[in-house]
């Protein structure tokens, strides 16, 4: 009964995270389509918030790289103790980078909670470092914002030279309504990649509980479509706040530079997640908005917005590996049963309001979305 | 040590992919709009045949953008 217990308060506790990471994305995935005048701004939520949902559905690739290539689970108690610990640091850390304005990167935040939950509680044999944090998270996680930029402004400098000499009145209104396709892909690569996360995570949390062997890896169908609706509503509420701010909080850029950035930022994420690479797609679209930016004139890019990338990339794995870990140690204070996690979770949610608090008397939070404020 | 722990397999895939899908697909997408608008505009100085080549490259950038994103779809949701 008791780790039925510590189950179902993982499976909320990453709901809550999958809801959260579509909350915190929204603006990443809309902003170009709104800044350009592509969409209306409820519009372009509620079709971003249906393409997330869809997105979900799209692969399971992702989520087997989560749950399998990442860390190994023990069948036990312990295992599911690590995985409610490894989530606790991966919002524990998305909570403080949002408090102090610091960058952040929710997909690095939940693998690093991981890896430092199950290194605490299983050892380092039980992190596959190497081939897993490395050569599956780390790389690409380089790579990926890196290759956007460059797709983002090689695709840019092809469009202008394609269509340069064009009346720019029917040409904005082509880009506008091509928008409206790479916009969509966007947020279908977004729930994709970013929903198969918490897939895997879930996943992880069953298989430690033995709902799942761990001979037999599947992703539940009903952890798919839980995933996929989490995301999608965190993408819908997130939009109101963005559609009340985003008039001054990002640059104007041109339709064409809107079109080849998402374009490039989709093929990048829809292209990783086809092979497992769990991504910050934060990043990856920053990147994309960024190089589409560059190409046309380097001074018009804020370069802090790249800065601030690479600080979060740093930051981002080891801290939440260190909050992930020492939430598993206080959870474990309290023995193996369902009484850890309730007394952490209870802690978690006064301190989430704590902090709600405290910020709403201090004024709005620093921007900490690199792609919407970093538009060029 | 990168060289061995990174499947360069599926990173090279990520890399050629993304390449050739981003900067093609938004091409394509320039010569959709370029043919179109120009189809049009020689169309109503009545220069037929210019008009018809446009019109074509129009469409064969329309058709290629549908294409690619048709084809990435089924090869996503291919395994």
């Amino acid at each position: 009964m008791g780790s039925e217990i510590i189950v179902v308060i993982v499976v909320a506790t990453a709901l809550i995270f999958d809801f959260t990471n579509g909350f915190h994305d929204t603006a990443n995935v809309v902003a170009t389509s709104i800044s350009t005048r592509a969409m209306p701004p409820k519009l372009a939520v509620g079709y971003a918030s249906i393409l997330n949902f869809v997105g979900a559905f799209i692969s399971l690739e992702v989520a087997a790289t989560v749950a399998k290539d990442v860390v190994e689970i023990q069948a036990n108690s312990i295992g599911l103790l690590a995985v409610f610990g490894g989530l606790v640091g991966a919002i524990a850390w998305n909570l403080i980078t949002w408090y102090f304005g610091l960058p952040s990167s929710s997909s690095h935040a939940l693998i690093g909670g991981m890896v430092g939950a199950v290194f605490v509680a299983e050892g380092a044999d039980a992190i596959f470092f190497e081939e897993g944090v490395i050569g599956k998270v780390m790389v690409p996680a380089l790579v990926a914002p890196t290759l956007a930029f460059i797709v983002g402004g090689f695709a840019i400098l092809v469009l202008y030279r394609i269509v340069g000499r064009m009346r720019p009145g029917p040409v904005t209104s082509g880009f506008r309504f091509g928008q409206v396709i790479s916009g969509g892909l966007l947020a279908l690569a977004h729930g994709t990649n970013d929903a198969q996360k918490t897939m895997g995570v879930i996943t992880l949390a069953l298989v430690a509980n033995g709902t799942i062997a761990a001979d037999d890896f599947h992703v539940p169908d009903w952890v798919v479509v839980s995933a996929a609706t989490a995301i999608a509503l965190g993408t819908y509420v997130g939009g109101w706040r963005i559609i009340k701010t985003m008039g001054s909080r990002i640059h104007k850029m041109d339709a064409a530079q809107g079109f080849a950035a998402q374009g490039a930022g989709s093929t990048v994420i829809l292209a990783a997640s086809h092979v497992g690479f769990p991504l910050s797609t934060t990043h990856t679209i920053s990147g994309a908005v960024i190089g589409s930016g560059a190409a046309k004139r380097l001074s018009a890019v804020r370069w802090g917005v790249a800065g601030n990338i690479v600080v979060a990339w740093v930051l981002t794995l080891p801290a939440a590996a260190v909050i992930g870990g020492a939430t598993y140690l206080v959870t474990r204070l309290f023995g193996t049963g369902a009484a850890g996690p309730i007394v952490v979770s209870t802690l978690i949610v006064i301190g989430t309001v704590l902090l709600f608090v405290r910020r709403s008397h201090q004024g709005a939070a620093p921007g900490v979305v690199p792609a919407a404020e970093g538009a060029p | 040590m990168i060289a061995t722990v990174v499947d360069w397999d599926a990173l090279l895939q990520v890399i050629w992919v993304s390449l050739v899908a981003g900067v093609g697909v938004t091409a394509a997408w320039g010569f959709a709009l370029l043919g179109s608008t120009r189809a049009i505009e020689v169309g109503r100085e009545r220069r037929v045949a210019e008009a018809a080549i446009y019109a074509v490259v129009g469409v064969a950038g329309l058709v290629a953008v549908v294409a690619s994103i048709v084809f990435g779809i089924v090869v996503l949701t291919g395994d």
